[in-house]
């Protein structure tokens, strides 16, 4: 005791800052020493995403997040990423003879990150809270729209759908009509699965911010959200210990916000970050190789859309001639040299039926394209009054609007061509005096009758927004007809196809893409596959090699 | 001179008032609706469903009229509560007050970092008129200000990576003591410096040529001591001045820097509530912004007089 | 009174002869004037049509038969340079000549009448200060842009004239002109300095005291000593007013598509400027070099026209 007091009055200053130095370098060595044995316990993934989000609910439906939701969110049923659907929080389901009712058991093995049961009341909450109109869910319409009493919950008039009744483990969901594929249309991330008891206030809405650590949040997929800080962009992930499927094979994910693009690219280059959620450059494959961009096409196109009730584009005839024009091969050059999106000429892709050999795709045919123009109300480039182009936003959008432009200057004088990025926003009902829409349609189910109505019937969005309202009843018609068909009712495409081929008469696009889902991760990132609905299928399978 | 301060202070609250409502105006009429946004900008196979939308804004009170809006927004600011983001339903003032001490503290490095920098460079500069000293100065600051913090941002940024070892980029905030802010604020710092340098410079070869420091030189006073004693004060007059057009350098150019480099402050929550069109993010911004300038400009005020006794002579004669 | 009888050509003979003695200055003004030729007679110097595309020609090095390359559709990167310097003045004059207008007019105001005016004028002044600058253009773009296009749109079917049909013509107005309609209060917060620095100078003073009214106080007093600050502080806002140009297309506001500008071709130079550097570095070279020049003339400008500042 005696000594010790001695040897401590003993110390000298120079003494006490060699041992506090010593002290610093123990720690940091032993610090570093002991991420190495964390690394060896399993990888980190380090994700890069594109946006700053402020909003990391999994209820939206849409943003950069959804793109994250298999992460940490279960879903009804889920496509594998040959297409094929697969059982998960629901693993049985059976339609009644007329395809009216349906009827879903719950996977009774189903567990919370708590490790609290998955039950049909929580199937049922967590559709209704995604359809609360305070929800902001993008796409529920895509999931729910014909289930009975879904239209009350979304226009605000009620909390309850009553057209879902949930018993003991099994969920009972009466439609508004038949639908034989209602089941494909619940197998996506649109509206995950929630501890409705934590998620859900007592107003039926949700409550803010439930999904975050500090508030208790409660998850049902693979990971689970342990630090997110919203101000600076970063998000970490750890394994779900209560997780009811294969157990993950990362020890982690840390999600990092990087905006700039070209930083991002080359922090994957080097090595820094492994993944990225949504990279979309001009230079992907030549950066980060042909294994970073692959992946399979999903059932999505991007179109530049006429908008049909503005001049010049009221006119069919202007409308063919600008269609004629434009040598499409090269706009697909313009736009991506090295892939990963290939050039299409139909409005659907990637669904049974896409390809339709009676189906004529839009010639180029500069000559034909300028007798239109002068026959045509306008008589002629110089009255035809400005194209404007909106939703000009990404470098191969610039690109593919540029060499548009440079082909009807070429091909039929017309230089009054301006485009906007989104910044500027003209779409909707509301919208002014924009003739060309550059978006993409697409579904979320594998099927050719769901993908038009998506996109060309007159009830869709695309329809009413970006073509002004374009209207055929015979292709309505056919749509309404080939949906009530059985899936392997061979009506059931040819419908589709006819009713496509009727709307490439109308001359109302500029078909340009089907997409390519990436991996966006590195070639030594195993298990990144993706599915239609831009979700990572198997995030437990993920490895590093 | 307190009076003179409340005074400034009180004249501010209806000119914020005043852009506010500007503000919320070009925003209101012109830019978008932000419920409407969040369905729009979303890819296309999104149902935009009126009535749902409808439904949403009417819950948000987006459906009154614009004065309607607007006074409640104030009144709710008088109370103290800057509302809720409308895209992502946070509370705007734990977004602020999460993304302001971020910009704050790199604002006020990069100003004491350019006024060490620029103001001793320029009066070298100046000192020495038409040298090689002077060209070299002079025309690294001109270099400086000709690059744009955008493009010397990302251009350092990716030089980095290639540079330094894996794991060490870098990237994101860790505070004033942390290394990252190193190159941010020297970004940050080359356009103001280079203003400030000139300015300086081109106030020094003005007071050179007085009457008192020709005579103080004639009677062979050093140099650093003219320049300390007779020529630093003048000089500063038309410097202080410029503090207010340095703020909004400093302000637009952490547009760029903090999306660059990761940082979370005010800039990068500017462009994102723009796109959103998400007023009252937008609205609380500009209130901050305003405040700021306004505290500069009364900062230039309450040393104008203490610089230049000539000023203040007239202020009092009036 | 011999100051009061100092003729101005004297002053501006002199400062020209101190002028050309600055070699960086004149410089500066060789670069300038050189840009406007280049602005003025662009279309006509271009070696190809600044439009046309090549798309098996993308993203070439320079070479002789394209000095600066060729962009990602195939376009030569020197004519887009060339037609690009046409926008890069247009952008600078327009937005410096309204601001320094209105500058000089209300900091004189102020500075000269004192009182309520200067008062109303420095309020005014701190207003229009105190708006962040990038949010305010960027607010004003986004809501205005669409009703002046169709505006000019609708004005052109009815006149068929042409220049309605001149989009970058309606950015201009607008960003532009948004632009000087915020950046005017330095210009004036400096005069109004300058007049209140001046206002009780023993001459000034005692030209007062001969009845000379203030209008030709300011003009033969008050202007030419401040004419040093300004015109640095008006070199200045050129070049600034070219490099915000950048900074607009940069955030996606600038100025639309195929209309070339240095800063649109700046910000897709910057997308992928780790693969086709020359992308980036034509425009921003060009831009960095212009405004040097614009700033060295302006020193030398500053220099020349100070007659107190000469060795």
């Amino acid at each position: 005791m005696q000594d010790i007091h001695k040897q401590a009055a003993g110390i000298s200053r120079r003494n006490a800052l060699k041992l506090g130095l010593g002290s610093m370098v123990a720690v940091a060595t032993l610090g570093a020493g002991s991420r190495i044995v964390m690394a060896q316990e399993g990888q980190i993934l380090k994700y890069i995403s594109p946006a700053f989000s402020q909003d990391w609910s999994p209820l939206r439906g849409g943003g950069v997040p959804y793109r994250f939701n298999s992460f940490w969110n279960a879903s009804a049923m889920y496509f594998d990423d040959k297409g094929v659907i697969q059982p998960y929080v629901v693993s049985e389901w059976t339609p009644s003879a007329d395809f009216a009712t349906w009827t879903f058991k719950v996977n009774p093995a189903a567990k919370f990150s708590d490790g609290s049961p998955i039950t049909a009341a929580d199937v049922k909450g967590s559709w209704e809270l995604s359809s609360m109109p305070a929800t902001k869910n993008q796409r529920i319409d895509q999931v729910l729209a014909n289930v009975a009493g879904y239209a009350e919950v979304k226009d605000g008039k009620g909390t309850d759908i009553t057209g879902i009744v949930a018993g003991e483990g099994t969920l009972t969901v009466t439609l508004k009509g038949p639908d034989p594929i209602f089941f494909q249309r619940l197998a996506n991330h649109i509206a995950p699965i929630v501890k409705v008891s934590q998620a859900r206030g007592a107003d039926g809405n949700e409550v803010a911010e439930f999904y975050k650590p500090a508030n208790g949040g409660i998850n049902s997929g693979p990971f689970s959200l342990t630090e997110i800080d919203l101000d600076a962009g970063k998000l970490v992930f750890k394994p779900n210990a209560n997780f009811f499927g294969t157990k993950p094979a990362l020890a982690g994910i840390e999600l990092t916000s990087v905006e700039d693009n070209v930083t991002a690219t080359q922090m994957l280059k080097s090595g820094e970050y492994q993944a990225h959620v949504e990279l979309v450059t001009s230079t992907m494959v030549e950066d980060l190789g042909a294994e970073f961009a692959s992946g399979p096409t999903i059932p999505t196109a991007q179109h530049f859309w006429f908008n049909i009730t503005r001049a010049p584009m009221d006119d069919p005839k202007v409308r063919e001639a600008l269609i004629l024009a434009i040598d499409r091969d090269g706009l697909i050059k313009a736009s991506f040299p090295n892939g990963p999106h290939a050039k299409t000429d139909t409005v659907m892709n990637s669904v049974p039926g896409e390809d339709d050999p009676a189906f004529v795709p839009y010639p180029f045919d500069a000559a034909k394209a300028k007798q239109l123009l002068s026959e045509s109300s306008y008589g002629g480039p110089d009255r035809l009054p400005k194209l404007l182009f909106v939703g000009i936003s990404s470098p191969a959008n610039e690109a593919a609007a540029q060499y548009i432009a440079e082909q009807w200057r070429q091909n039929l004088g017309i230089t009054a061509v301006d485009m906007k990025p989104q910044q500027d926003q003209y779409a909707g009902p509301d919208q002014n005096a924009v003739q060309i829409f550059r978006d993409d349609v697409g579904t979320r189910v594998p099927d050719a009758p769901s993908y038009l109505a998506g996109s060309i019937a007159s009830s869709s969005g695309n329809a009413q927004g970006k073509m002004g309202g374009y209207k055929n009843d015979k292709v309505d018609a056919l749509i309404a007809d080939a949906l009530t068909k059985p899936v392997d009712d061979p009506a059931r495409v040819a419908l589709a196809q006819e009713a496509q081929r009727l709307f490439r008469d109308d001359y109302c696009f500029i078909p340009w893409y089907k997409q390519t889902m990436s991996r966006w991760a590195n070639a030594n990132v195993k298990g990144m596959e993706k599915n239609l609905d831009w979700q990572v299928v198997a995030p437990w399978a993920i490895s590093i090699a | 001179m307190f009076s003179h301060i409340l005074q400034r202070l009180l004249l501010w609250i209806p000119s914020v008032l005043l852009v506010m409502l500007a503000v919320y105006a070009l925003a209101f009429f012109g830019a978008g609706d932000p419920i409407k946004l969040i369905f729009l900008r979303a890819p296309g196979d999104v149902a935009y469903d009126p009535v749902k939308i409808e439904v949403i804004r009417e819950q948000a009170g987006l459906n009154q009229p614009f004065i309607v809006q607007f006074g409640s927004y104030i009144w709710n600011l008088l109370h103290g509560n800057f509302g809720n983001s409308l895209t992502s339903g946070r509370s705007v003032w734990a977004m602020v007050k999460a993304a302001a001490p971020v910009s704050l503290s790199l604002g006020l490095c990069a100003m004491i970092v350019t006024a060490l920098v620029a103001i001793p460079l320029g009066m070298i500069a100046g000192m020495k008129q038409n040298t090689k000293t002077d060209y070299f100065i002079l025309g690294t600051a001109v270099f400086l200000w000709a690059i744009p913090a955008y493009v010397a941002g990302p251009l350092l940024m990716v030089f980095l990576i290639m540079v330094l070892p894996e794991g060490s980029v870098p990237y994101g905030w860790g505070g004033l003591l942390d290394a990252r802010i190193l190159l941010p604020l020297l970004v940050l710092s080359f356009q103001p410096i280079a203003l400030i340098l000139r300015q300086t410079r081109a106030a020094v070869i003005e007071v050179m040529s007085e009457d008192y420091v020709r005579t103080a030189r004639a009677k062979g006073v050093p140099e650093h001591v003219v320049a300390l004693r007779h020529i630093l004060r003048p000089v500063l007059t038309p410097v202080v001045t410029q503090l207010g057009l340095i703020m909004i350098t400093i302000v637009n150019g952490a547009i760029f820097v903090e999306l660059v480099f990761g940082l979370p402050g005010l800039g990068r929550l500017t462009v994102q509530a723009l796109t959103n069109s998400d007023y009252p993010v937008i609205l609380a911004i500009t209130l901050i912004g305003s405040f700021l300038v306004m505290a500069s400009n009364l900062l230039v005020d309450v040393l104008y007089p203490l610089l230049d006794p000539r000023a203040s002579g007239a202020k009092e004669s009036r | 009174m011999s100051i009061a009888d100092e003729k101005p050509t004297n002053l501006w003979t002199d400062a020209w002869k101190r002028l050309k003695r600055n070699r960086l200055a004149v410089t500066g003004l060789g670069i300038v004037f050189a840009l406007m030729l280049v602005a003025a007679f662009g279309p006509w110097l271009t070696p190809y049509d600044f439009l046309s595309q090549n798309l098996d020609a993308r993203n070439l090095t320079p070479s002789l038969a394209h000095p600066f390359g060729t962009d990602d559709l195939g376009r030569d990167v020197m004519s887009r340079v060339i037609y690009g310097a046409r926008t890069a003045f247009l952008v600078a004059v327009t937005v410096t000549i309204i601001a320094l207008l209105i500058g000089i007019i209300l900091g004189a105001i102020a500075g000269f009448y004192g009182g309520i005016f200067d008062k109303v004028m420095m309020w005014f002044t701190d207003m229009t200060m105190s708006v962040p600058q990038l949010l305010l253009v960027v607010v004003i773009n986004a809501s205005l842009k669409q009703p002046v296009a169709q505006w000019m749109e609708a004005t052109y079917l009815q006149t068929m004239n042409p220049i309605w049909r001149n989009s970058a013509l309606a950015d201009f107005v607008l960003v532009f002109g948004s632009m000087a309609l915020i950046s005017w209060p330095p210009y004036a917060r400096l005069v109004r300095a300058q007049v209140l620095s001046i206002r009780n100078r023993p001459y000034v003073t005692a030209t007062r005291a001969l009845g000379l009214t203030n209008g030709i106080i300011l003009r033969r007093y008050v202007l030419p000593n401040a004419m040093g600050p300004l015109i640095v502080a008006v070199s200045a806002g050129l070049g600034t007013a070219m490099v915000l140009e950048s900074a607009f297309s940069f955030l996606g506001v600038g100025v639309n598509p195929p209309t070339p500008s240095w800063g649109n071709m700046i910000s897709d130079g910057l997308r992928v400027w780790t693969n086709h550097p020359h992308l980036l570095v034509a425009p921003a070279l060009v831009l960095a070099i212009v405004t040097v020049a614009f700033n060295f003339l302006g020193d030398g400008l500053n220099d020349a026209l100070n007659p107190k500042g000469q060795k």
